[in-house]
């Protein structure tokens, strides 16, 4: 059974935000106008925190591009009320949006704040509606949603796999969420992490890699490779 | 009150606790009638926030997750707890002056209760699917699956235990306000004043105290839980949290209690039923638990500012010094410190014995406690664990009406159960006239063997229900199967109390033919009057022309 998890090299990271544009894409995320989006309402899977570090006059910018981590030991679905999120046996924190009933626990719990709350209507102005992708449903008001490590593509691996009658090799995964796949730097990559022989596992086990807020022990499958020096 | 009342002055106190349901005055029409567009104008927002979406009202992903409404929550819980605490402890330690206050703190728990159960379903996005997936998917690791199941035991158990207090006073209304006989008839539901059905009532009253109180700690620190659970917010992981929020439960709830008996005091004539002594020692122990709270408020302040983690420091500067400055220091100071400072000042001072002190202090503890919650759940929204760019929270008008329409709704709710049953209890040594006209189920006489065994198979049904829904917790439909079990086991002392062994019954076993008649004219007078069919001949009831019984 694989572990997924994913790799980025904050090194190679040039802050394009091409990762977030192809989430957005690929799971139809809805669009959000100025006045939602000033108001904190703006939903992203994957998104890119911007940081100033340092003064005047050594100031320096620092970008973090920041997917569901996607934790071992995750609060959020320890939280729900209605097991509308949880952890599959592949280590994917799923979310079934059409059992959420909106209580807003998983957020809250989240310290990450990789989770997103659809406040109105999802919208989508003409003619972006033609660009859904037919393999990820467009969810309703009042629901939560997050990063799904693009399962429906981990799946559909899996179905070519079983019908070429042959385990997923690495090289099927590496590239296979939207984000790591647009990612034109090569920063990103995606694959089984209890496979040793990974490239994910092998860039995880790297002197520079790292986890968010490891302190609070919620065991991130999203590890960082900090830039050098 | 006192067992040294002659017959005539027991009267006029029956006469007077009784005159909200014998009496209503032109003014509750008219107070009704302006509660009731606000209602109106709530439902328009209800609606209109469930066809559009939690969108219309404030909050963001990256802002406030939770707002006011959540405050509000909290708050009227915090109110519904103490409700039962009073009673309850009136109760078990027979704590005769503070009896009168005993039923309205019994009807301010199912209120705001049930107002608070009203502002969570409409705080959740779906509010549709609100009940139903919590029922059918409910997981028991959530803290959300606590908090539903220990309210709705407590929703339950308090109701149970508020009729079954209130059960003596409703047969004893049907004797005395002939014209809603009918109504307080089926309320009762074949009381009877005999020795030991009064023993055996009280008895059961007593036991559903003792079991209520500690569901009632629970509830609140079940809400504290649903904040100091959380790793992921600065300023709320905090094991205090639980005491804290039972600790502020009594606070809030105190106050409100103060507060309530103040109107009704000055809406009714009872200022014998609730004299000034009554709130100087309300006001005394108002202070007492503002003082702990002030401890406990303390602590965590203290624990938030002396060192890092600094999440958790940055959250208290903000309430402290930052943007809830202003808010903070006016909840603190206005909200605990001068109204405990005036409930101390009036406790140690013999010559002062201020019902209007004593409420303004309520009042002001009230707001503040509002306020206190306020900013328990909000600011630490402003300081995530990541950079993100927060948009600041500005509590919205359509959250405003949200939240005020419960208010609304709480006030119009109490108001109409002060019209339908006794608010104040009722001097124990009342005689009340038990005989068939006044019961309405005679059947409900069993054999003594029957009832324990009935009793008794409610009670293994129950717990087996529970037991049931607990080891299947990992399936479906788990928290209906124990909430079904938590359900029954509550109506236990109810059946204990409203069966009656055939062996005590006071009145006819049976309901033989020849009652019916007797039976039906006092149940339905106007039967009794209405003319006949005699051999294809319609002819006027003997009755026809007597006055009502």
């Amino acid at each position: 059974m694989p572990r997924w998890g994913m790799v980025i090299d904050l090194d190679r990271c040039t802050a394009c935000q091409a990762c977030t544009v192809a989430c957005r894409a690929e799971n139809n995320i809805p669009f959000a106008g100025p006045r939602e989006a000033a108001m904190g309402r703006a939903i992203f899977w994957n998104e890119l925190i911007v940081r100033l570090e340092g003064e005047h006059p050594y100031p320096e910018i620092r970008y973090l591009p920041r997917p569901c981590m996607h934790c071992d030991n995750s609060p959020c679905s320890k939280v729900c009320p209605v097991n509308a999120t949880s952890r599959d046996d592949e280590g994917i924190v799923g979310q079934i949006p059409s059992r959420c009933i909106g209580c807003r626990m998983c957020m809250c719990t989240c310290p990450y704040t990789a989770r997103s709350f659809n406040w109105l209507e999802a919208e989508w102005p003409s003619p972006m509606e033609k660009q859904h992708n037919p393999d990820v449903a467009v969810r309703e008001k009042g629901v939560v949603e997050k990063c799904l490590f693009c399962i429906h593509r981990i799946r559909r691996v899996k179905e070519t796999a079983r019908e070429e009658g042959r385990e997923i090799r690495d090289e099927d995964v590496i590239k296979l969420t939207a984000c790591c796949q647009t990612c034109p730097a090569g920063a990103r990559v995606f694959g089984d992490l209890d496979d040793s022989e990974s490239t994910v596992s092998k860039m995880a086990r790297n002197r520079r890699a790292f986890s968010l807020l490891e302190e609070l022990g919620t065991h991130p499958k999203v590890i960082y490779l900090r830039e050098r020096t | 009150m006192n067992d040294t009342h002659t017959p005539s002055e027991t009267d006029s106190i029956i006469r007077r606790a009784l005159l909200p349901l014998a009496h209503t005055s032109r003014r509750f029409y008219l107070f009704i009638a302006a509660l009731v567009p606000l209602l109106v104008v709530w439902g328009y927002f209800v609606v209109y926030q469930t066809q559009l979406g939690h969108g219309i009202g404030g909050g963001g992903t990256k802002g406030a997750i939770w707002g006011i409404v959540v405050a509000n929550i909290v708050h009227l819980i915090g109110i519904s707890h103490v409700g039962i605490a009073i009673s309850a402890t009136v109760r078990i330690m027979n704590l005769e002056r503070y009896k009168p206050l005993a039923r309205i703190a019994e009807i301010v728990t199912l209120v705001s209760m049930t107002a608070a159960v009203m502002n969570i379903a409409l705080d959740v996005g779906r509010i549709d699917r609100f009940l139903v997936n919590i029922l059918l998917h409910g997981k028991i690791h959530g803290p959300f699956v606590w908090s539903c199941t220990v309210i709705t035991w407590y929703v339950i158990g308090s109701s149970i235990y508020l009729y079954l207090a209130m059960r003596r006073d409703l047969c004893l209304a049907a004797n005395m306000i002939p014209k809603r006989r009918w109504l307080y008839r089926i309320l009762a539901i074949g009381y009877q004043d005999t020795p030991k059905v009064r023993e055996r009532h009280e008895r059961s009253v007593w036991w559903s105290a003792v079991i209520i109180l500690p569901i009632m700690v629970s509830v609140h620190s079940v809400y504290g839980y649903v904040f100091g659970l959380q790793a992921g917010r600065p300023g709320w992981f905090n094991p205090i949290l639980a005491p804290y929020f039972v600790l502020g439960a009594i606070v809030s709830g105190f106050s409100a209690m103060i507060i309530i008996a103040a109107i009704v005091r000055k809406t009714f004539p009872w200022k014998q039923f609730l004299p000034p002594r009554m709130f100087k020692g309300l006001g005394v122990f108002l202070g007492f638990v503002i003082w702990l709270y002030m401890y406990f408020l303390f602590s965590e302040i203290l624990t938030g500012q002396y060192s890092p983690p600094e999440a958790d420091n940055n959250v208290w500067s903000d309430i402290l010094w930052g943007r809830f400055a202003i808010l903070t220091w006016c909840a603190l100071l206005g909200g605990l410190l001068i109204p405990f400072a005036a409930l101390f000042i009036q406790g140690v001072t013999k010559r002062i014995c201020s019902v209007a002190l004593t409420v303004t202090a309520a009042v002001m503890c009230n707001i503040g406690l509002w306020c206190i919650r306020y900013l328990i759940v909000v600011p630490t929204f402003y300081h995530p664990h990541l950079p993100y760019r927060i948009t600041p929270y500005v509590p919205t008008l359509e959250e405003g009406i949200v939240m005020g329409g419960t208010w609304v709704f709480a006030i119009l709710f109490f108001s109409v159960l002060l019209k339908i049953v006794p608010v104040i209890e009722l001097p124990e040594d009342t005689p009340i006239r038990t005989d068939s006209r006044f019961v309405l189920f005679p059947w409900i006489t069993l054999p003594g063997r029957l009832k324990n065994l009935i009793i008794a198979g409610v009670t293994l049904f129950s717990v087996a229900m529970v037991v049931y829904g607990i080891s299947t917790w990992q399936g479906d439909y788990a928290p209906l199967k124990w909430l079904t079990g938590i359900g029954l086991i509550c109506i236990v002392p109810l059946l204990i109390s409203v069966l009656i062994p055939r062996e005590e019954c006071a009145r006819p076993p049976s309901f033989p033919r020849a009652h019916a008649r007797q039976y039906m004219t006092s149940a339905t007078p106007w039967h009794a009057r209405a003319p006949r069919m005699v051999q294809d001949k319609i002819v006027a009831s003997p009755q026809a022309g007597r006055p009502p019984p």
